[in-house]
């Protein structure tokens, strides 16, 4: 078959007139973006000087780091750690996600509008948070689901969340909103006529299931079965919270352990960010092998479609009770350890006397001081809402050239897309920090320097987003469009944009949620005027207790949850009525 | 010939810094050396230093600080500075003393003198002291220091001391009668605490200070009993400190003793208490001066007042560890272990042991 059967006409001629102009300022943004920092972490991965020191911008080069970093036996045994920890985090993961998103969109099944709501209320609380409650909840001597499991049964210490099962439930909760909203995107924009045919061929529900509709969403499927491993291997809460007291030590605890001295080993952190690096792009190489036939999934074409829900029969209410029952385990049972926490004054099993206790001194606490409190969410809140429109429009982008047009070097666009998750925060946050303090830009202090960096961390996230959509539409409507004389760019804004939205608007919730929650750059990148939420959090951390860090949280809850409704609102304006 | 090349380089290269860099460019050929005025300050009376450090910071009229202080602890400290010199603005940024020193040092390398001041623990130090970025600031300020903190101080003025940090041994009274708590560090080897004392993962400045009071010999034997005691191995002081007090372990073998302080303070059944016949870990914060500081006067203004019975009340306050004056919460008659910072050499030594006896991985 001819691989290039799918890519458009007005790819092969590389895109007239406003086409170039978009790739030139597409290859332009990641030079800037992301080949920048990502040759700072090559160069310092090689030198045995530290960024300041006398020779460490001499052409003299050395692989001393990589040998310290891959010579030690402890490496391999973490490395060997994660790979099962991240296989069974990403099985499981993926498993509920599927689930959820063909139940919420796919089926008939009563209530799908809310379960999906609350399962993406999960990905606003912040991590350190969750992580936290499942502390509470599974401890072996103060967890709640233990105390109540031995009232039941007279079984001690049923449930360890210190443990590597712990670990995986723990982390896998955490990241199963990321395969519901892939999945969901690429679930919306299937055309139900091939599913109808199967059915009129006689196939069953779970025939059609496994033959027609999983094989036409592979493309998310790869990319969530890819993000949600690097996800995995580069996760850093739960391994290093509970991991520490399991005694599993992960690659993320491990490069932690050794590169977190004073003074910070950046060769070392770089040679290891190389080794993520490699490892991110071989299982891009298998995703793009994957989906290298991008014909067989556009169901996007001309003609009109709405995607059908099945109907399941008296099956609907067991879907939903399950559903019911794996959206109050990832969201409602940590967000309501929160909001107990929140009305303590210091963190306490449940008993009468607890709440007879409770108060709302927390929130008085920290709404006290407006400068302290409000002024970072605000700050978070144009962070989030700023980098992820950013982050949207590039990708969306970068997206077309790469799965739209047979152009040379558009693999490398995608590879350098995605080449930013493997850069831990802190070695972004650092060359972000370094590169402006060279480079006389005024942004250093602003909410624009951290908004800068936001777009190269999570661009990967998001390019794999709008190309599952991207990969479902057929070319003969930008052909259509051009026959009929018009431009590369109104083509790309009347036609691939409003196809794009149920990825784009998936992805701008994806980001601008983490980027509301994101901690390590905010914090090297902070100073007296920018500073975020997600600083705060880590503030009442390390100042405070649990439930004055609780009280923060479902403030922040409270706010994106309302951020999320109002972008809902303005979509609907505006016809965008998929997703979130 | 040879010269008009020369000479062009010479302008290609300022242009390339000026093009870089201005600010850093302009500031090599303008400003007066820091140390020479703060060599000059040291030969004036007190009032006439004092008088010479507020005109000099009026003029300058604002400061670039780190504080190692975080979040509402750390603007409370400043808006104390503030309200007594309402004439310097205090820009401030709040970060983990590691986090600082790289910040700083990211700066100076770049040319950028962006900070003046910085609040560091000592153990901290060397990294940036072997880049010779510190200001040698003497100051009739640290007289104030008694007598059982003066080894924290500098011999060569490159900092000034202003609290300390406690690291010590603390437990829940609820899960261990005080009876039968742990009296001394040996006692946490005791069988009866197995798997009931919480340290972080390896942490230098822990190590340190156990490596300073007992000697190589017995900390590496400490480290083994206490390995084979099976302890919680667990990220994050306070989170510890409130997992405890929660009843998911009996004993802190290792962690600022003022989180449970407070937290009693806030609530008197808090079930905490403090093991002080067991010696308490001390190591201080203090504050340094950029060599290349815009705002020197200003700096040492800082630096100076944070000795001042004013700031140092506020540290007792907050419960953490006055320099100068009364401790909030630990008796006087407790034994103070105070420690700075060891060669790479041995602190690489330390971290090996730890993961020889306690850092043994499944």
């Amino acid at each position: 078959m001819d691989m290039g059967a799918g890519v458009s006409s007005v790819g092969r001629r590389l895109a007239p007139d406003g086409g170039k102009l978009a790739l030139a300022l597409v290859v332009l943004i990641l030079v800037y973006q992301v080949v920048i920092p990502l040759l700072m972490v090559v160069w310092t991965s090689l030198k045995v000087e530290r960024p300041g020191e006398a020779g460490f911008f001499d052409l003299s080069f050395s692989l001393a780091n990589y040998t310290r970093a891959f010579g030690s036996r402890d490496f391999w045994q973490a490395t060997w750690n994660t790979l099962y920890f991240a296989l069974a985090s990403t099985a499981l993961s993926f498993g509920l996600g599927t689930f959820l998103a063909w139940v919420v969109h796919r089926t008939n099944t009563p209530f799908a509008r809310l379960i999906g709501v609350i399962t993406l209320g999960r990905i606003i609380i912040p991590g350190i948070l969750i992580t936290v409650s499942w502390i509470l909840l599974a401890s072996p001597s103060i967890g709640v689901l233990n105390n109540a499991l031995e009232a039941v049964t007279g079984i001690k210490r049923m449930l360890n969340v210190y443990s590597f099962w712990g670990m995986v439930w723990v982390h896998s909760l955490e990241i199963t909103p990321l395969a519901y909203l892939l999945l969901s995107a690429a679930l919306q924009s299937m055309d139900p006529r091939l599913e109808e045919a199967s059915s009129v061929a006689g196939a069953g529900h779970w025939s059609t299931l496994r033959r027609i509709s999983l094989p036409l969403i592979l493309p998310a499927v790869g990319a969530a079965v890819m993000l949600l491993l690097i996800y995995t291997l580069e996760t850093f809460e739960v391994p290093l919270l509970l991991g520490g007291r399991a005694r599993v030590r992960v690659y993320t605890t491990e490069i932690y352990f050794n590169t977190a001295r004073t003074p910070t080993d950046w060769g070392l952190s770089g040679a290891y960010s190389i080794a993520i690096l490699i490892l991110c792009a071989v299982c891009l190489a298998v995703y793009f092998r994957l989906v290298r036939h991008g014909e067989r999934y556009q169901t996007v074409t001309g003609k009109d479609f709405r995607p059908r829900r099945i109907d399941l029969g008296r099956w609907r209410y067991v879907t939903c009770t399950l559903s019911l029952l794996l959206v109050f385990l990832i969201t409602g049972l940590p967000f309501l350890v929160m909001l107990y926490a929140s009305l303590l004054r210091r963190y306490q099993p449940p008993s009468v006397e607890v709440f007879q206790s409770m108060t709302l001194s927390n929130y008085h606490e920290i709404l006290r001081d407006p400068v302290y409190s409000l002024d970072p969410m605000w700050n978070s809140t144009l962070v989030g809402l700023g980098s992820a429109t950013a982050v949207m429009v590039l990708v969306s982008v970068m997206s077309y050239f790469v799965h739209k047009t047979r152009m040379r070097g558009r693999k490398l666009i995608d590879f350098l897309g995605f080449a930013p998750i493997a850069m831990p925060s802190v070695v972004l946050g650092t060359a972000f920090l370094w590169f402006y303090l060279l480079v006389p830009l005024p942004v250093l202090g602003t909410l624009t320097i951290i908004c800068l960096a936001y777009v190269t961390r999570y661009m990967a996230v998001a390019l794999r987003f709008v190309s599952t959509s991207m990969l479902q539409i057929h070319s003969e409507l930008e052909e259509a469009a051009a026959v009929a004389g018009g431009g590369w760019w109104r083509n790309f804004r009347s036609i691939y944009l409003p196809l794009l939205r149920p990825g784009l608007m998936a992805g701008w919730f994806w980001v601008m949620v983490h980027a509301y929650r994101e901690l390590t750059i905010a914090l090297m990148l902070a100073r007296s005027r920018n500073r975020t939420a997600s600083v705060v959090i880590y503030d009442l951390w390390e100042n405070g207790s649990f439930p004055q860090l609780s009280a923060f949280g479902v403030l922040i809850f409270a706010l994106l949850i309302f951020l999320v409704f109002l972008g809902q609102t303005i979509g609907k304006r505006f016809g965008v009525q998929e997703q979130v | 010939m040879k010269q008009v090349i020369a000479c062009l380089k010479l302008v290609v290269i300022a242009g390339v810094m000026l093009a870089l860099n201005p600010s850093g460019f302009l500031y090599a050929a303008a400003a007066q050396s820091p140390e020479r005025l703060f060599a000059e300050l040291a030969k004036l009376k007190p009032e006439q230093r004092e008088r010479r450090l507020e005109e000099g910071s009026r003029k300058e009229g604002k400061l670039n600080f780190i504080h190692t202080f975080r979040g509402k602890l750390a603007r409370g400290h400043v808006r104390l500075f503030e309200k007594r010199y309402p004439f310097v603005k205090v820009e401030m940024a709040d970060m983990g003393s590691q986090d600082a020193a790289e910040r700083f040092i990211a700066e100076e390398t770049a040319g950028r003198h962006l900070t003046d001041t910085i609040s560091l623990a000592i153990p901290d130090m060397p990294v940036i002291l072997n880049q010779n970025l510190v200001a040698k600031y003497p100051t009739p300020a640290t007289r104030r220091v008694p007598k059982q903190f003066q080894g924290f101080l500098d011999k060569q003025n490159q900092w000034v001391p202003w609290y300390w940090s406690e690291h010590g041994i603390s437990y829940n009274t609820n899960l261990i009668p005080p009876d039968k708590a742990p009296k001394s560090w040996q006692d946490l080897c005791n069988p009866a605490y197995k798997g009931q004392v919480s340290f972080d993962p390896p942490e230098t400045r822990f190590m340190v200070g156990l490596y300073v009071m007992m000697g190589d010999e017995k900390f590496q034997a400490w480290l083994k009993c206490m390995g084979e005691n099976q302890p919680i191995i667990q990220r994050g002081h306070t989170q510890r400190m409130n997992l405890m007090l929660s009843g998911d372990h009996a004993v802190q073998g290792d962690n600022f003793l003022y989180v449970g302080a407070q937290e009693k303070k806030k609530d008197p059944k808090t079930p905490y208490a403090i093991v002080y016949s067991a010696p308490i870990l001390a190591y201080a914060g203090a504050m340094i001066i950029n060599k290349n500081t815009q705002n020197p006067h200003a700096a040492a203004l800082f630096s100076d007042w944070t000795l001042s019975e004013e700031s140092q009340k506020y540290v007792a306050d907050e419960f953490r560890g006055p320099l100068v004056g009364k401790h909030p919460y630990l008796p006087d008659t407790i034994e103070v272990v105070t420690f700075g910072y060891l060669s790479e050499e041995v602190v690489d030594r330390l971290h090996n042991y730890w993961k020889q006896h306690i850092g043994k991985k499944k």
